[in-house]
């Protein structure tokens, strides 16, 4: 059973503390999103666990494997997209897959490179340069790398920065269908809160190098219903919602026992609305709004 | 083979391709090309007019291998410059474009050993370096075997060894350089400013100061190779070797000068390498 386990994590760069004690644990898989605004120290806590940089104090483990005192074998279980990826210029994408294969000791090379560049949307780009990528093709470059291998733990730093809006559903999907399996700890860094809501299990809301915030995403009772057209004239019977409450589009439900999110898209349609989509709602930006004033 | 080992070879093989399809690896080898175009038309040119460049010579005196020494000078001279640009060009950059051109973010999450990454980069740098290198030398050879009928003296063979050292000990002093910063610029200029600037004014110093040459300064260690490649003097493609009348002492000397800057500069570039953070 994969899991991640973070001890007193201190780091500093010179006077500034980026990481002040930060612990947590993540046993077993699932998909945890980190959350919090600029310089608010995520992606220091993912370069730690990447060994990209070393903590000033405290332990970061994967698998058990102290990362900064065995990075080679910590790192054997571990794909990772940190920051904006940058390649070899001058190797082709399948040079640079192949390369990833041969360090990660994957089996079957031509297998894996198809496997991670069907996935990813790379398979027609394989044989340019890096050198000559967009922005949005790096980074499906980046999550390809990640992917080889089918490492244990994949840590995804915005891995839909500079995609187009298919290409963000696309990534989303990519790690929904990986969370699915229940085999592998996701961990995705982002600034979205609702691709958080949307693909995470739990979410950390990470603020000034401590955590503000750990909770586990999509309580079953709370939902949010986004409708084709403004709210009017819609109301939720007892049996349906405990509380609910509109808002443009979005209406906020409290669930009551028992209800499921059919009943309430029946509902809407009863009273005339179609549903855009319904998504596990639990207030997360109110709290990251407060936690980030 | 073990898995460190494959690894290893992995890298070094891609990063041998990255070099070798570089700007900088064809811009080295437009130069080298261009240099060597220019002396052969030089040694093609002036081969029966030697008191052109030399007034004072009486050509009827001068010997086939004088004649050849001569060009043989004018060739090293260059010959021990091409290294040195070459190292700058690939070495310089070699750890701080890691941090500037940002592919650490890569590179530093596989699992790989970071000495095995610098020493797999290393290797192709050096491998390239020596590409460059070779090219000029098989157009002089060339050269030599048209325009001299005695073909080349067998200095030059042996001091071909020599530089090979020579670029090893060149290429882990940039990478020891590059190590220190996290901007390719600033490495490059303190390449160029140690190399051709520091040494040669101690050098001078020394010189004139003290009246003593810095054998332990690199370019003076690198010197041997033009003197192996002038005076030892051999049969035509004799291989045989001879340390006479370069010195003995003075070659094994310079070797282990360059040896001893081979492993420092690189003890220090893994040192540094290994504990280098990403901001």
């Amino acid at each position: 059973m994969p899991s991640i386990k973070l001890e007193g994590i201190t780091k500093r760069f010179g006077q500034l503390k980026a990481l002040d004690g930060i612990s947590f644990d993540i046993d077993g898989p699932g998909c945890i999103g980190i959350l919090g605004p600029n310089g608010a120290g995520k992606t220091t806590m993912l370069k730690i666990l990447t060994n990209i940089v070393k903590p000033s104090k405290g332990i970061a483990k994967v698998n058990g494997i102290s990362v900064s005192e065995y990075p080679e074998k910590a790192l054997a279980s571990v794909g990772a997209l940190v920051e904006q990826p940058e390649f070899y210029p001058y190797l082709t994408a399948r040079e640079i897959l192949s390369f990833v294969v041969k360090i990660k000791m994957a089996k079957d090379e031509k297998d894996e490179i198809r496997r991670v560049s069907e996935l990813t949307s790379i398979t027609g780009y394989l044989d340019r340069k890096a050198g000559e990528f967009s922005r949005g093709m790096k980074q499906r470059l980046g999550i390809a790398v990640a992917l080889v291998g089918d490492p244990d733990v994949l840590i995804l730093d915005e891995p839909t920065f500079g995609l187009d809006p298919s290409g963000m559903k696309q990534v989303r999907d990519i790690i929904k269908e990986i969370n699915a399996k229940r085999e592998k700890i996701i961990i995705l860094s982002t600034h979205l809160i609702y691709e958080a809501q949307e693909v995470c299990d739990r979410i950390i809301i990470v603020n000034r190098g401590n955590i503000g915030y750990d909770v586990h995403n999509g309580l079953s009772d709370h939902v949010k219903i986004e409708l084709e057209a403004p709210v009017t004239g819609i109301d939720f019977p007892a049996e349906l919602a405990r509380k609910y409450r509109s808002d443009g589009n979005s209406i906020y439900i409290e669930k009551a026992d028992g209800t499921r999110n059919s009943d309430l898209i029946e509902h809407c349609r009863k009273m005339g609305h179609e549903v855009r989509w319904v998504t596990p709602y639990n207030d997360i930006e109110a709290i990251y709004v407060s936690l980030t004033k | 083979m073990n898995a460190g080992m494959r690894k290893f070879a992995a890298s070094t093989s891609y990063y041998f391709r990255n070099y070798y399809r570089s700007r900088s690896f064809y811009l080295m080898l437009v130069i080298s090309l261009l240099v060597s175009g220019l002396m052969t038309y030089f040694t093609f040119k002036y081969s029966n007019n030697l008191t052109d460049i030399l007034p004072n010579l009486k050509l009827t005196s001068v010997s086939l291998t004088t004649k050849e020494s001569v060009f043989g000078y004018v060739w090293a001279y260059v010959l021990i410059e091409l290294p040195v640009f070459s190292s700058v060009f690939f070495g310089s950059s070699a750890i701080s474009s890691e941090i500037e051109n940002r592919t650490a973010f890569q590179i530093f999450t596989l699992p790989i050993s970071r000495t095995s990454l610098l020493l797999s980069k290393y290797i192709a740098a050096v491998m390239v370096t020596i590409i460059i290198t070779l090219v000029y030398l098989v157009i002089q050879a060339g050269t030599f075997l048209l325009v001299f009928p005695a073909p080349l003296i067998g200095g030059f063979f042996n001091s071909i060894w020599l530089l090979v050292i020579f670029i090893f000990s060149m290429t882990a002093f940039t990478f020891m350089i590059s190590s220190i910063f996290n901007k390719n610029t600033y490495a490059y200029i303190s390449v160029f400013l140690i190399y051709f600037l520091i040494f040669n004014a101690y050098q001078i110093i020394s010189e004139f100061l003290y009246r003593s040459t810095p054998f332990y300064l690199l370019d003076t260690a690198a010197s041997i190779v033009e003197k192996v490649y002038l005076n030892v003097s051999l049969s035509p493609f004799n291989f045989s070797f001879s340390l006479n009348p370069a010195g003995y002492s003075d070659i094994m000397q310079s070797i282990l000068v360059m040896i001893i800057y081979t492993i420092i500069s690189m003890a220090v570039a893994l040192i540094i390498f290994e504990r280098k953070e990403v901001k």
